[in-house]
């Protein structure tokens, strides 16, 4: 396990994609935040601008997966990896481990600023945490979804682009379910709506409901990733 | 060591493997040999546990792959035919990722350093993989699978890529873990595979069709063989005489090849030898021998009769005939 951490490590740093991912998250965050808060001299403002960086995080994310397994697919490493004496599991768990590091390492480096600003104002700090926990667990979902997607192909831009599809889908959802007449169905995309299971996390609630729901679609799509890497030996 | 039982294997309709059986003790070199498509190295994949069988078992070492894959596992190193690396990394990483994936539990320094020396890796050891050459990475993909030093290696095509000294130091190094491994190598060169293994086990079409060492594949595993004499004497009289030993099936006269002298193509009964007794004949007449050469059938004569069409249709046949005199 802490072998296969390690080089998955080595793989997103010794390649641009980890800084290239990191450093223009914390770029982007850094400019909403000069634009949004130092310009507008107020505090109340730093929840949105992790609200927008929801947004960003949606984006980024099918960077940061598409490689997991499409890349050993198509390099044939994953032979390597499934005549090793590990399990299946260990294998999958690894590779989850570093993209589902990388949301909370950027937001961790984001919240520098606020914590600086707290000695000059009083931040709306249930807003801002639950809007971090809420990206935290809305971006392991999404993350979980992105390296079932790569173990899918072994062509990382169809991995990227599924992702990315699949993100944007997540996003519109409440638009779509709005305009469907259809009362089964629409209750039925609200329900799976991520946007709306984010918005609680995003007015400072810890909506329990919510977190079950993020932490389950994470499960689910970890062990469909595992299924779907041990069918390889039932093809 | 290996034990392959009633092994199949399907994709949808078709059929890559079909009731394989065979078995493989300790400190055995087993080559398989077969045409494109014959299952070779579904049998390998199968056998390390990187696909499963449709049908039947494998035990490797005394564990069931399927119910104790990573006991199993554990005792195998396999280099598949296109060895397992990461171009990103330079061969010192890569070696030292096997090793902490495997679990190895040999003093690491030693036994990675003992590794590249017998895969004559040491030199390239700070080189990223990526920038190696075809045959750096063939061995590469070698030294990985010795990480551990598991009893059982499992190498689809080892040599593949290499330049003519490097398969000779290869062969010699296959040769020499084979006395105390269980090795079981695939390869298309059939002088390498006489080389180097102990046994032989040709597959066509999903099918063991041989199975043997490289001498009893030559001699007589087919059918009748025949041997050339050049015998000094009297054509008619030759010929009756050798007609009439005991392991002859028939004497055909080959042309006379120097004034006076005829020779002979003598074949032979399945298992028969006749070479003592066409000599001894040959003497007691007072025929004098000029040339015997035992005709055995190379081992790549061998290999393209047992994987030609016409053959695997005549294998059919006797067997259609039994099940018909059974019904009978």
């Amino acid at each position: 396990m802490k072998a296969l951490y390690k080089k998955e490590m080595k793989s997103y740093f010794y390649s641009p994609i980890g800084y290239v991912v990191v450093g223009l998250m914390l770029f982007v965050f850094g400019l909403y935040f000069w634009l949004g808060v130092l310009r507008s001299y107020s505090s109340s403002y730093i929840p949105q601008v992790y609200q927008a960086m929801l947004i960003w995080f949606m984006m980024i994310i099918p960077i940061i997966t598409m490689k997991s397994f499409s890349e050993e697919i198509h390099n044939k490493t994953d032979q390597g990896l499934l005549t090793y004496p590990i399990g299946v599991g260990t294998v999958v768990m690894a590779k989850f481990d570093l993209p589902r590091s990388i949301p909370p390492t950027t937001l961790l480096g984001s919240l520098i600023p606020v914590v600086i600003m707290s000695f000059f104002s009083s931040p709306a700090w249930p807003q801002i945490l639950g809007t971090v926990l809420g990206t935290l667990l809305y971006g392991a979902a999404m993350v979980s979804i992105g390296i079932f997607i790569s173990s899918l192909t072994k062509s990382q831009i169809i991995a990227a682009m599924g992702t990315f599809g699949v993100s944007i889908l997540l996003l519109l959802i409440d638009s779509m379910a709005s305009s469907i007449q259809v009362t089964f169905l629409a209750n039925l995309l609200g329900w799976i709506s991520f946007t709306s299971r984010y918005q609680p996390f995003a007015n400072g609630i810890l909506n329990i409901s919510s977190i079950v729901f993020f932490l389950s679609v994470t499960a689910v799509f970890t062990f469909l990733t595992a299924r779907k890497v041990e069918s390889k030996r039932w093809s | 060591m290996i034990e392959v039982k009633d092994v199949s294997k399907r994709y949808g309709e078709n059929v890559a493997l079909s009731d394989i059986n065979f078995s493989v003790g300790e400190n055995t070199v087993v080559g398989f040999l077969g045409p494109n498509g014959a299952g070779k190295s579904t049998t390998m994949n199968i056998i390390t546990g990187y696909i499963s069988a449709s049908g039947g078992s494998v035990n490797v070492g005394g564990y069931d792959t399927l119910d104790e894959p990573v006991k199993a596992k554990k005792l195998i190193g396999y280099m598949p035919e296109v060895p397992p690396l990461y171009q990103d990394m330079t061969v010192d990483e890569y070696l030292n990722f096997v090793y902490e994936l495997k679990k190895v539990t040999l003093p690491k320094k030693k036994h990675l350093n003992e590794i590249c020396a017998v895969t004559k890796t040491a030199e390239v050891r700070g080189r990223l993989i990526g920038h190696l050459s075809k045959g750096y990475r063939q061995r590469v993909g070698f030294a990985q699978a010795l990480v551990g030093n598991p009893p059982v290696l499992i190498l689809d095509e080892p040599t593949s890529g290499l330049d003519p000294k490097q398969i000779k130091e290869m062969r010699g190094l296959i040769k020499e873990l084979g006395k105390n491994h269980t090795v079981i190598l695939s390869s298309h060169i059939l002088p390498e595979v006489q080389a180097v293994c102990d046994r032989i086990i040709i597959i066509n079409k999903g099918s063991i069709v041989a199975d043997g060492t490289p001498f009893e594949l030559e001699n007589g595993s087919l059918g009748a063989h025949t041997i050339t004499v050049r015998i000094d004497g009297e054509t008619a009289e030759v010929g009756k005489a050798l007609k009439a030993l005991n392991g002859v099936k028939s004497v055909r006269a080959a042309g006379e090849k120097e004034p006076g002298v005829y020779e002979y193509e003598v074949s032979q009964e399945s298992g028969a030898d006749v070479r003592r007794a066409v000599f001894s004949t040959a003497a007691a007449h007072g025929w004098p021998i000029l040339a015997m050469s035992n005709g055995a059938m190379s081992l790549e004569d061998v290999f393209i009769k047992l994987t030609s069409a016409s053959y695997a249709k005549s294998k059919e046949l006797p067997q259609n005939a039994g099940e018909g005199g059974d019904e009978e």
